[in-house]
């Protein structure tokens, strides 16, 4: 279907003239994929607007010192424990010259040099010391009235639940739980209840797709019960199951639950070409799922506005941070983790889930492919709208995944903070 | 006669035994012929792909992570019958594999690899590149790896890892 203007999308020039197709809610136009200038926009106005971004785990951090890098959008930061046990976020960019003064993705400090000049930092980001600045035998050096606290790195606002981190380049007028709110924060801590974690390890990801479409992803649920034939197969995942769909007031965070049933031939998995009826594992400890949390759900995939997914498959469990790169790139960082006392077989089980997901995953392969592919069809094709109109074309919580409601519901906040 | 690394004794049989294990493993995977990759390995093997940023730092996450030859077999059954992927070709060239210990446990080698790869309508582009950290084993007359650790030396994949290392 092409846009309301007639089909080029554009009534003038960049971003200012873009034009929401007519349908609203129901029509996802192609150019929010591909346009540089809309990607300069979300830059500004997701990622440095008050939103609050996931950093890391302090189990990454957990000494004084200790820090972890990371990016928040387009940049760079450094999460690190100050001496006094708390986090500081700290942007990843000497005051003097910009450089970028830490090149580890983790590791432990006392304080940050820059390697260009020698500007030096506590973890708090203060300037301590300039190299020369009363010159050298009276000659050169800083201006007499060089103010150093003028000068420290820069600074993010901090907020921390139950050992994850998040940070904002602007100051947020809401709290991290107001940001949340109460359903959502109630599904967030259902993983992160306050028991400490362990970090397994990571992976990472580029994926040549615009980073909405990860989001999307994770957002419809219609997908993966036809796509992902490993999960339907072996009932991880169907929607024959009991499932939920459900979102904050504004739409911009939301879950997916599913409830797990038996391998079992039914109406549902009739209409499914790809269900596979005769395929057993060889090893099924790679799948052996234990229940584990409160309530009923087995798998709940929770999108955190505007660069978070939590997963919690079964057993497995990771942080999935979408770190944009332009508007045709993105980084995922996956940091699986468990909890500090899980049994030695806990822990062997979430390592084998594991094989699940990642960049090789057995169902992850399906995700990461798709957007590869979504993007090569997107490109060239501005003018045209993604259909996102299964389970009607309002917002709403559902309690089917037949729907694609939460896609509807992400890009209603999307639009309110674009201005689109 | 120059001798810069004389290495590890071991009979000229063993050396060229261990070359056609390395040899034939390429092969294999090289042609396509992934239902032939759990071959190569003992029934209770380890396999783990992982970047060298997990390893060094002792973290057991694995981009793959199999404990066993079934798990294997289970991997390139679900790849070929439950799995999206964009068609391509994957290329490896491997360097003559270091042969570093012989213990009660088994033979220890590692290798370097470079990993191509060649999707449809593009050009070949360098994947992965890295070094296999190896166990070698011999049972009824016949080697096979018992443990074989694929470290990348990127921290990232691109897009998907499909096939085996």
């Amino acid at each position: 279907m092409a846009s309301a203007d007639g089909g080029t999308g554009y009534a003038g020039s960049g971003a200012e003239a873009r034009q929401w197709p007519a349908a609203g809610p129901s029509r996802v136009p192609n150019w929010v994929y591909t346009d540089p200038e809309i990607f300069a926009r979300e830059q500004q106005r997701i990622f440095s607007g008050p939103s609050w971004l996931y950093a890391c785990l302090e189990a990454e951090i957990p000494n004084p010192g200790d820090f972890r890098r990371s990016r928040l959008g387009s940049r760079e930061v450094v999460a690190v424990r100050n001496a006094a046990g708390e986090v500081v976020v700290l942007v990843n960019r000497c005051a003097h010259r910009s450089m970028q003064f830490c090149s580890a993705n983790r590791g432990s400090a006392k304080e940050f040099t820059c390697p260009y000049h020698q500007w030096t930092y506590d973890l708090d980001g203060k300037l301590l010391g300039v190299p020369f600045r009363r010159g050298y035998r009276g000659e050169g050096g800083m201006p007499a009235d060089f103010r150093p606290e003028e000068h420290g790195l820069e600074r993010l606002a901090v907020a921390t639940r139950n050992g994850v981190v998040f940070a904002s380049f602007a100051a947020p007028n809401q709290t991290l739980e107001e940001y949340f709110g109460p359903r959502m924060l109630g599904w967030f801590d259902r993983v992160f209840s306050g028991r400490p974690l362990e970090v397994l390890g990571y992976h990472r990801q580029r994926i040549p797709s615009n980073w909405k479409l990860m989001f999307e992803n994770i957002k419809d649920p219609y997908h993966a019960s036809l796509l992902h034939v490993f999960l339907i197969t072996f009932g991880l995942f169907r929607l024959d199951q009991e499932s939920s769909m459900e979102m904050d007031d504004t739409g911009r965070h939301a879950v997916l639950v599913s409830r797990r049933g038996e391998q079992r031939i039914n109406e549902a998995t009739a209409q499914l070409s790809a269900f596979r009826g005769d395929f057993r594992l060889r090893d099924p400890r790679l799948i052996e799922p234990v229940r584990e949390f409160p309530g009923d759900a087995t798998v709940v995939m929770q999108t955190v506005w505007p660069n978070l997914i939590v997963q919690q498959q079964s057993n497995a469990m990771a942080m999935r941070q979408i770190v944009p790169l332009d508007a045709e790139n993105f980084d995922l960082v996956w940091t699986v983790f468990g909890y500090a006392d899980d049994s030695p077989e806990m822990r062997q089980r979430r390592l084998r889930q594991g094989n699940l997901f990642g960049p090789a995953g057995l169902v992850s392969i399906d995700d990461s492919e798709a957007m590869l592919l979504s993007q090569a069809g997107i490109a060239g094709n501005d003018a045209q709208d993604c259909v996102v109109e299964m389970g009607g074309r309002d917002i709403a919580n559902a309690p089917t995944m037949v729907t694609e409601t939460l896609i509807r519901g992400f890009y209603q906040h999307y639009r309110a903070v674009m201005g689109l | 006669m120059v001798t810069a690394s004389p290495g590890l004794a071991a009979p000229a049989e063993l050396r060229v035994r261990l070359g056609d294990l390395y040899a034939a493993y390429d092969a294999a995977l090289d042609e396509g012929e992934y239902e032939r990759w759990p071959e190569f390995f003992t029934a209770a093997c380890l396999y783990k792909i992982m970047p060298r940023e997990n390893y060094e730092a002792g973290l057991p996450v694995g981009i793959v992570y199999a404990e066993s030859r079934e798990m294997l077999a289970d991997r390139i059954v679900a790849l070929r019958e439950t799995t999206l992927f964009a068609p391509r070709l994957m290329r490896r060239l491997v360097g003559t594999p270091h042969l570093h210990a012989i213990g009660d446990d088994g033979m220890r080698l590692s290798a370097s690899f470079a990993l191509f790869q060649t999707m449809l309508n593009e050009p070949s582009e360098v994947f992965l590149c890295g070094r296999f950290y190896d166990r070698v084993v011999e049972e009824a007359g016949i080697l096979r790896f018992a443990e074989r650790i694929c470290v990348t030396d990127a921290t990232l994949v691109p897009t998907s890892l499909i096939y085996p290392i």
